[in-house]
Order: structure tokens, then C-alpha cells, then sequence
């Protein structure tokens, strides 16, 4: 099993793997990664919020923070309620430069430039994120419940790239 | 979660149409709410029956009217919320927060 899925240049910015993420990851690692996957995409929904004028980009924001902040909140109960530590890994720490350096070219943005950034970004992330989830997270995790969870929370990731993906239709973007 | 009146009405509900009711009474229909969907997508009561729905996911959802006219505020999950219906018609209702959930409730006398 591998997980160079979210080597996508597309997921945030440039990323390029460290070449043992490759390896294969426990079920600690993919909580955490898949957990850290939803708290930078609240990051992100703060940044349009805090810069974007337009309503839809704006409600989508919205959106996305109470969406991803419901499914890491049961995240945490479930960790909780196994008493156990999710690890930090190479892939988690990568999608956090990753996306520190998106949100760095993002700030730069204003206006329709923002919005169609933003839009663009998190369709891509959302379709990088749920095909990882779907085709590599989901099959390798062990523990049922955590299974269970990523199951549920990728019904609720792949209705946000649906959104995702009208909303840069709607927006009209070069 | 179980509605009050006040609540419909804050939400600029038309209450003698579709109100509150206590949480003895069981509920005529519950609507299942999953992978953001409604379930089912129309259901038809009679004047005066409850529904009631159950959000089974992750995300928080709420059956709102298409007109605004009653809301059954937000659901997290497992949450709950019911309204009653007092008089005959045709709800289109929605999700604010995902509004391509659509469903109907038809009231008949």
C-alpha cells in the first residue's frame, strides 16, 4: 500500500513526498493524517472568509468549517474513546508545508483572482484527498470504527468537491 | 434536539401551518437524513401529524422550508427535530447548509 496519492502537485501547491511516505502507514498515521487533512481545509475556509467578498465562495467557506470541524470532532471522540495517539507522519507534516505555502501564494490574492484560487484549490484538494481516503486510507486501516468514521466522512468530502467543483464553474474562471 | 413554538416563529414561521409539538407524540413519518440526502425524499402525512428527522451524519443539516417559513434549525448528528403540520399542503423543503438536499411533504385534510 502506498500513499503517493497525495503527492498530487495539486493538493497543495508543489508537494512532493518524501520518498519513505511511500511506506506503508498504521492506522495512528492515517487518523492523524486524515484528521490534519480537515483542520487545514478550516484554515483555509477561515482565509476565504477573512478575504472573499463573494457570497458563494463565502458560503461555501462556511460550509466547510462546519462540515470538516463535525467530522474531526468525532474524530476526536473516537480517539478519545480508544484511549489512543494519533502519530505524526512524513505525509501529515508534508500536507502542513503544503498548505502553509498555499495559503502564503493565497494571501498575495484579492478579488476574483482569490476566489477563483481558492475554488480551484479546494476542488483540487478535495479530489486528491477523497481518492486517497477512498482507494488507499479506507482499505488499509484495521481498527472498525476508524474504517466506519472514514467511510462516513468521505461521504461527506466527496459532496464537498461536488460543491467545489460548481463552485468554479460558477465562478468562471481562466 | 425538540422544537418550541418560539423557535418556528423566530424563524419566521407560519405556526397555525407548521408548528412544535411536545415529544410525547410519536411522529406520523421520521425522515432519515444520510449522505445528505433526505429519506424519504416526499412523504405525505395527514393535517395534523408530526415528522420528524434524524440526521445520521457527520455534517449538520436542517429541514428548512423553501419559503423560510419554518426551519428545524440545526441537527448535528444522531440530532433530532420535528414539526407539526396543521394544515393541507405542499412543502418543498431544504438543507441551508447543503442545498441540493431537497425533499417535499405533502399534507393532505
Amino acid at each position: 500500500m502506498t500513499f503517493r496519492l497525495l503527492s498530487a502537485a495539486v493538493l497543495a501547491g508543489a508537494m512532493v513526498l518524501p520518498a519513505h511516505a511511500a511506506e506503508p502507514m498504521n492506522d495512528l498515521e492515517i487518523a492523524h493524517t486524515a484528521y490534519t487533512a480537515g483542520q487545514l481545509d478550516i484554515r483555509y475556509a477561515h482565509l476565504a472568509l477573512a478575504v472573499s467578498e463573494n457570497a458563494d465562495v463565502r458560503s461555501f467557506a462556511e460550509t466547510m468549517i462546519r462540515d470538516h470541524s463535525a467530522v474531526n470532532s468525532a474524530a476526536v471522540d473516537l480517539i478519545t474513546e480508544l484511549n489512543v495517539t494519533p502519530q505524526d507522519n512524513d505525509l501529515s507534516r508534508a500536507l502542513v508545508q503544503g498548505a502553509a505555502d498555499k495559503r502564503a501564494e493565497l494571501m498575495g490574492l484579492s478579488g476574483s483572482a482569490f476566489d477563483c484560487a481558492y475554488a480551484q484549490n479546494e476542488l483540487g484538494y478535495h479530489q486528491v484527498v477523497n481518492k486517497t481516503v477512498e482507494d488507499s486510507f479506507i482499505p488499509a486501516v484495521t481498527v472498525a470504527p476508524l474504517k466506519e468514521l472514514l467511510t462516513d466522512a468521505l461521504a461527506t468530502f466527496k459532496v464537498h468537491e461536488g460543491h467545489a467543483e460548481q463552485m468554479v464553474s460558477n465562478l468562471q474562471c481562466s | 434536539m425538540q422544537l418550541t413554538r418560539r423557535r418556528l416563529i423566530s424563524a419566521g414561521g407560519l405556526a397555525a401551518a407548521a408548528a412544535a409539538l411536545p415529544a410525547a407524540a410519536a411522529p406520523a413519518v421520521r425522515v432519515r437524513i444520510r449522505k445528505f440526502a433526505f429519506d424519504p425524499d416526499t412523504v405525505s402525512i395527514k393535517a395534523g401529524e408530526r415528522i420528524e428527522w434524524v440526521n445520521e451524519d457527520f455534517a449538520p443539516h436542517t429541514a428548512t422550508e423553501a419559503d423560510h417559513s419554518w426551519d428545524t434549525g440545526e441537527m448535528g448528528k444522531g440530532g433530532t427535530a420535528s414539526v407539526l403540520f396543521e394544515t393541507p399542503g405542499t412543502h418543498s423543503y431544504y438543507c441551508v447548509y447543503h442545498p441540493h438536499m431537497k425533499a417535499r411533504i405533502v399534507v393532505t385534510a
